[in-house]
């Protein structure tokens, strides 16, 4: 029983509409609490597919993974700390461009990422083709196209989410290039991260990364040690 | 001290470093290279309606980017970077021949006769030459930070994409040939980025190809003697057979040697920026100042060498041993096939060895009639010579680096064995078949 069961987290940014392909998803099966120690509220939810049964984490909607909200802080926290075996990114179709901002960012942590291609309808009808093929391959992430508010897709995404945990279905993800100049610091920092790893299990080269960018939640993390 | 407060020293001191380079903190840089990232990636998965909000950016690409006139267009970027470089650095390049010369005089005059001859000959003649170059080299690197900074290197690359997917690469190896016109090190570290195990051993095998900063001032040397008044046209040219042959291999290499297929990538394409002159000077200063000490370190000594066994009469035995293999490409002198024995420890010591070999020949006019009238070089021999510079084997810098970033011998010994062989075949094609029209 234990080894048919999954965690996934739902990340995306407000307005995605990740609450209601949350609700698809779960239906009556939630319960809200709160984040550990910080007053932001936390949905949990549970379903079974397929003779699995998935435990769903709806994250905060955020459009970024720095460390200047808390919101953000708590979304990362979880993917780094809990490790769920699936990360489902909603993605706002009609808004690509700027949805896929948070997407690089959960790519860039070494999550096996999702991608719920959500509000294809609203794309469309404003008259944009999206290549979700190429997008999916340029990305490393299976690609969903979704209109959750018709509750359109909601299988579909189920059974990519169990064979991308399943491992039946490459999620390889990709490697963003910071350019020349920031590279050859990034490797230095990688070096010196990987000889002597600060606690969590925190990708080195993330971490080299969000030093540069002066994320005072990792720099404490790095004290810390 | 902590070893994690070492970690965050050596953080600020990167921190110190990009901003000094870019003006710009890390966290610009980052965030740029992010939606840069996305901007590619939308370009190659999203089609919109014709929209009435287009950025500058947007409309400087949809002539930049099109289709028909992205190569064209990069091409004679290409070419008027030469054009520009050699216009501007010929009175410079003069002025410091005038000077070598004032000083070589009374430099030969110094007893006893062996110290004046080392002197006159070694140093002035042999390293002088090299360093009488650095106007082109500050010049074309100027030129090469700007494009880059300005973002317009990411579009060249860009635009070569989709040439390059059909030969089985993707643009990021493009890149890294870019890079290769400065020097083959870093880009032959850049492929770091590539990916795909296959694209990136053919990207490090053919980046040598592309013509590098330090292989500039043998060309200007004899573009300088022998085509006075189309030394930009010849040194493009030069370039062009260096870009076409890197693109040729790499497809050739592709299908026979690691086949496969070929990882596809988003290419960045940072927003236009206006370049600064802190981050221009930065980057032209660090690539300069590796010419500039190599001219002191590596070149002084190789010109030493070659000096003193010309001085007790071992170099000519050597070079007439060498010389009659590169006969059928024009140039089997023992002067030449000592050049490019030299030539292996850094590109610039041909032009050292020259100067060292006729001394006294400064300037384009001096060495035009040495090569002339010693050797009997005509222009077609001093081209199918510069084709042999461009191609044949990397210098011992660029070797190491191969055999570090492929961890094995045999591709570095292959490296050696396939451009010697490219370069001869090129060499004495283009020798051949002019001398049928000429």
């Amino acid at each position: 029983m234990t080894e048919k069961s999954i965690t996934i987290a739902l990340a995306g940014n407000p307005n995605s509409g990740k609450t209601t392909v949350f609700n698809n998803l779960t239906g009556a099966r939630q319960h809200v609490g709160n984040w550990p120690g910080v007053t932001v509220e936390k949905k949990e939810g549970h379903l079974t597919f397929r003779g699995w049964r998935i435990h769903v984490v709806d994250l905060p909607g955020v459009y970024s993974l720095t460390a200047y909200s808390l919101d953000e802080v708590v979304a990362r926290d979880f993917i780094v700390d809990e490790r769920p075996d699936v990360v489902v990114d909603v993605v706002d179709a009609s808004n690509l461009e700027r949805n896929v901002y948070l997407t690089v960012q959960l790519l860039e942590m070494g999550a096996r990422v999702v991608i719920a291609l959500n509000m294809m309808d609203v794309a469309e009808s404003r008259g944009y083709h999206i290549d979700t093929a190429e997008l999916a391959h340029l990305l490393g992430a299976p690609v969903v196209p979704m209109i959750a508010a018709r509750n359109q897709g909601t299988e579909d995404l189920l059974a990519t989410v169990l064979e991308v945990a399943a491992g039946n279905r490459p999620a390889e993800g990709m490697t963003l290039s910071y350019g020349r100049d920031v590279e050859q610091e990034i490797v230095k920092l990688e070096k010196l991260l990987a000889a002597r790893p600060p606690a969590g299990s925190y990708p080195p080269r993330w971490l080299a990364v969000k030093l540069l960018e002066d994320d005072k939640e990792i720099i404490k993390k790095v004290r810390q040690v | 001290m902590s070893p994690h407060e070492d970690i965050l020293r050596v953080r600020d001191e990167s921190l110190e470093h990009l901003r000094k380079v870019h003006g710009d903190d890390a966290e610009t840089l980052i965030a740029d290279a992010r939606y840069g990232f996305i901007s590619g990636l939308m370009k190659d998965v999203l089609t919109k309606p014709a929209v009435a909000r287009v950025t500058a950016t947007d409309r400087i690409d949809g002539f930049v980017l099109n289709r028909w006139l992205g190569i064209p267009l990069f091409l004679l970027i290409l070419y008027a970077v030469f054009q520009f470089t050699f216009a501007v650095s010929a009175p410079l390049i003069d002025l410091i021949n005038t000077g070598l010369d004032k000083l070589a005089a009374p430099a030969a005059g110094i007893t006893p006769g062996w110290l004046g001859s080392l002197l006159a000959d070694g140093i002035i003649g042999g390293v002088g030459a090299v360093l009488a170059f650095i106007p082109i080299i500050l010049l074309l690197y100027i030129a090469l930070s700007i494009l880059e900074d300005t973002g317009y290197l990411a579009r060249a690359a860009f635009v070569m994409d989709r040439l390059m997917h059909k030969i089985g690469l993707h643009g990021r190896s493009f890149v890294s040939l870019i890079l290769g016109f400065g020097c083959s090190v870093p880009a032959v570290m850049s492929a770091r980025t590539i990916e795909n195990p296959s694209d990136r051993l053919v990207t490090i095998l053919v980046t040598p190809l592309m013509s590098c900063g330090a292989r500039l001032p043998v060309y200007a040397l004899l573009a300088g003697a022998f085509f006075t008044a189309y030394q930009g046209l010849v040194v493009f040219a030069m370039y062009a057979i260096g870009v076409v042959l890197a693109i040729l291999l790499a497809w050739l290499f592709r299908k026979r040697l690691v086949p496969g297929e070929s990882g596809h990538f988003v290419m960045e394409l940072p927003p236009y920026r206006l370049p600064t002159i802190t981050s221009v000077a930065a980057h032209v200063w660090e690539r300069s100042w590796a010419f500039i000490s190599r001219a002191g370190s590596i070149i002084f000594v190789a010109v030493l060498v070659i000096w003193a066994m010309n001085y007790f009469g071992v170099l000519e035995s050597i070079g007439r041993a060498v010389a009659p293999v590169f006969g059928p490409a024009g140039f089997g002198q023992w002067q030449p096939a000592i050049a490019m024995i030299f030539g292996v420890l850094a590109k610039e010591t041909v032009v050292g060895t020259f100067g060292t070999l006729f001394a006294g020949a400064e300037g384009s006019s001096g060495f035009a009639a040495a090569l002339s009238g010693q050797l009997g070089w005509t222009p077609l021999v001093a081209f199918a010579f510069m084709t042999m510079i461009l191609l044949y084997i990397p210098c011992v810098a660029t070797l190491g680096i191969i055999k570090k970033e492929t961890g094995s011998w045999k591709w570095t010994v292959f490296t050696i064995a396939y451009t010697f062989v490219l370069g001869w075949t090129v060499a004495t094609l283009i020798y051949q078949i002019g001398r049928l029209f000429i």
